[in-house]
């Protein structure tokens, strides 16, 4: 759909066209339902997230900025409901702020890392990320999956621009440690070379 | 510069670090292969990672494929919305406020059931007051949007203990009963002559005989109670056999094998029970509302008779209307009824000569429906409505829940053993829990819940009968649709002779296993991320 279409499909779901809302919806709940779904706990929950996205997106449609790219704010919307979702379970065990201190500062071994890659399906990442800290699962789906910006990520999880960079890496640790294994994955950091 | 590490990799990858250091960081880039390779290999993570996660490995739910479509409902759901509005309606104002009048005079008088819920907290006390379909139905839709808003708590175990654990308290701790004496029998209880118990008194006992005076409300279960004193509130009485030989200022409410009223009774009786019998020179000041097998009425009756029973005999006197269904009705010779008698019955009265009465109104109606009226078919279309009303609430309010609970009649094996199983269990566990007063409020809960639930069942599994029949379709119109049709389907069969019955049974127990099924499901535990 290009831009001038989705402008258009906008401005109609804003004057209450309810088959232009059908359109819309269909356009994207495909993509919203993988996004929770990799961010929430449960097929269930995620189904649940993306009927209550799509509500949320209706009531405050007004407040988008037709400026900034659609699927930007339509992701915000989504990150920030399933943000909130898993922080009212409080099933976070992270930490709220992390030590920088903690991420290894010498060079990790390139040749384990791409083995790493080479050896294991798309599949095994997504199961892996599954096991991931709440965190730092969600900080690797905002920036790989949503493609969201550094500033997106910091203000959706509440942390300061500067640590997302930390958060990232970090996420990238426990997921290889997951993948090889070490079965640390809500650990800090897999420290040394990994 | 030496070698950089990780972390100024990333950010350098992803354009996040400052000008100048990236400068560096090139010129670094462009001598050192070990780098190179560092930031050759996390690109190539990141590339991977993005992959893994876009990727379309799964079919995306028919329920979040279906538009929600708001506010643009076809002009034939509107249609069948407002035949269901209007088969409530006409169900409210032709049969349920009748009933409620009749109620009335029959003594139940206490206010509204949320009112008495909320701010009198008198839950067991006033649970006749349930007798307004509307209340209900605004109970019923509380709890269910309560439900719903704490379902995704209940995944936690320490949640649901916490919620039962205030409903516990809540219920077992109404104002009323921290003031009330309460008795355990040894294995009798016995409230001596002359004794007053200036509170209301709550027995367990084998025998409960109350020769004494009770200054409040006698609230009793026990296999045999004799009240010879003076009662001044109410009697709520749970027993195998009731007999009231004193006084009793208030009302009298049982539920009892046999129940024996030989004393006064200043205001109403309200009696389920299998034999009932009004001695002569028993007097009742009120009404009497009774459901019985049998029931002889030989005293007086100040107010309105309200009756059900296979057989009735009247040889006393009523000062008002008698509204009665029974299979049989005799109003002996010394009989005297001041109002209007309207009776619907199998045979046609027996009223013996020297009996006194008003206006007598007699429809004879054998057992099974009528099939031959029009009248009958007008209740089926306004069950129907109303079955579907209710399905409509459900789907709007709890649509992941509904689909579940429709989805979850498929597996036809485990949903009839679960469902007889808590069909069966469910009504038993929630009587012995009324055996003890902490759970009282909770098994009247229970039970209350459960009648909403064996309500439900047809909601189920009409929307399966009707996913049969349409298809498994995607979105809110065809899910409605599905649940008009099934319910239709539903109705038709249970109209059927002698099957009819047997269809309604198999329809409660299929339904009631997806329902145990799909609240299984919400409430399973999920504290691990799953897989994808």
């Amino acid at each position: 759909m290009s831009e001038a279409e989705l402008a258009q499909l906008l401005a109609k779901v804003r004057a209450g066209d309810s088959d232009a809302w059908g359109e819309l919806y269909r356009q994207y709940a495909a993509a919203i339902f993988r996004f929770c779904r990799r961010v929430l706990p449960a097929r269930e929950d995620a189904e649940d997230a993306t009927t209550e996205i799509f509500m949320k997106v209706r009531q405050k449609l007004g407040t988008y900025d037709s400026s900034r790219p659609f699927t930007a704010w339509l992701y915000k919307v989504a990150s920030n409901h399933c943000w909130d979702t898993l922080r009212r379970r409080r099933i976070r065990q992270d930490l709220e702020t992390g030590d920088v201190e903690a991420l290894p500062l010498e060079h990790p071994d390139p040749s384990q890392i791409e083995r790493l890659q080479a050896e294991h399906t798309g599949k095994e990442v997504r199961t892996g990320l599954a096991k991931l800290p709440d965190r730092a699962r969600m900080a690797l789906v905002l920036r790989y999956y949503a493609d969201m910006s550094y500033d997106e990520i910091a203000d959706t999880l509440g942390v300061r621009r500067a640590f997302v960079g930390v958060l990232l890496l970090r996420a990238r640790h426990q997921l290889r440690d997951a993948l090889s294994g070490g079965g640390a994955a809500g650990r800090a950091t897999a420290g040394g070379k990994s | 510069m030496s070698h950089f590490d990780e972390m100024t990799g990333l950010l350098y990858l992803e354009g996040q670090i400052d000008a100048d250091r990236a400068r560096e960081v090139s010129a670094h880039l462009a001598s050192c292969g070990s780098c190179r390779e560092l930031l050759r290999v996390l690109e190539k993570e990141g590339v991977w990672l993005r992959e893994a996660l876009t990727a379309e490995d799964e079919p995306i739910p028919a329920r979040v494929i279906a538009t929600p479509k708001r506010g643009s409902a076809h002009w034939g759901w509107i249609t069948v919305f407002g035949l269901g509005m209007a088969g409530a309606y006409t169900l409210w104002t032709g049969v349920v406020e009748p009933w409620l009048a009749q109620a009335a005079q029959g003594g139940f008088t206490q206010g509204s059931v949320l009112t008495m819920i909320f701010f009198t907290g008198a839950f067991w006390k006033g649970w006749d007051a349930m007798r307004s379909l509307m209340e209900f139905s605004a109970v019923a839709t509380l709890a269910a949007v309560a439900i719903w808003l704490l379902r995704k708590q209940w995944q936690r175990f320490t949640t649901i203990a916490f919620v039962m654990g205030v409903m516990i308290c809540a219920l077992a701790l109404p104002p009323t009963a921290t003031a009330a004496e309460t008795k355990r029998g040894d294995p009798s209880y016995t409230l001596p002559a002359g004794q007053e118990v200036k509170n209301d008194l709550i027995v367990w006992a084998v025998r409960t005989r109350i020769d004494g005076d009770v200054d409040g409300d006698l609230i009793v279960w026990s296999d045999r109670v004799i009240v010879n004193g003076h009662v001044k509130g109410d009697i709520i009485s749970f027993a195998n056999e009731l007999r009231v030989n004193g006084t009793v200022d208030g009302n009298v409410r049982c539920f009892a094998e046999s129940v024996t009223l030989s004393g006064s009774v200043g205001r109403n009786v309200t009696a389920w029970t299998g034999e009932l019998d009004l001695e002569q020179g028993a007097k009742i000041g009120g009404s009497l509302t009774l459901g019985a097998t049998e029931a002889e009425l030989s005293g007086s009756v100040g107010g309105d008779l309200l009756g059900l029973a296979r057989t009735l005999e009247i040889n006393g006197s009523l000062g008002r209307d008698a509204t009665i269904r029974a299979q049989r009705l005799k109003i002996g010779s010394t009989a005297q009824i001041q109002g209007r008698t309207k009776y619907t019955g199998w045979h046609q009265p027996e009223i013996m000569s020297g009996a006194k009465m008003g206006p007598i109104d007699v429809a004879i109606k054998g057992p099974g429906p009528n099939y031959a009226s029009a009248r009958y078919y007008w209740h089926q279309t306004l069950a129907w409505g109303a079955s579907f009303l209710f399905g409509l609430v459900l789907l709007l309010i709890a649509p992941g829940f509904f689909f579940d609970a429709a989805q979850a009649c498929k597996r036809v094996g485990p949903a009839l053993g679960f469902g007889a199983l808590f069909l069966f269990a469910t009504p038993i566990a929630a009587i012995v829990a009324c055996a003890t007063i902490v759970g009282l409020g909770v098994g009247i809960s229970v039970i209350l819940l459960y009648v909403i639930a064996v309500y439900s069942t047809q909601v189920f599994v009409g929307s399966w009968i009707g996913d049969k029949l349409l298809g498994a379709g995607a979105g809110i119109g065809l899910a409605v649709g599905r649940l008009a049709l099934g319910l239709a389907i539903l109705r038709v069969l249970r109209m059927i002779p002698y099957a009819g019955p047997l269809v309604g049974l198999i329809m409660v127990i299929w339904g009631m296993g997806a329902l145990v099924q799909a609240i299984h499901k919400r409430m399973r535990p999920q504290l691990a991320p799953a897989a994808v």
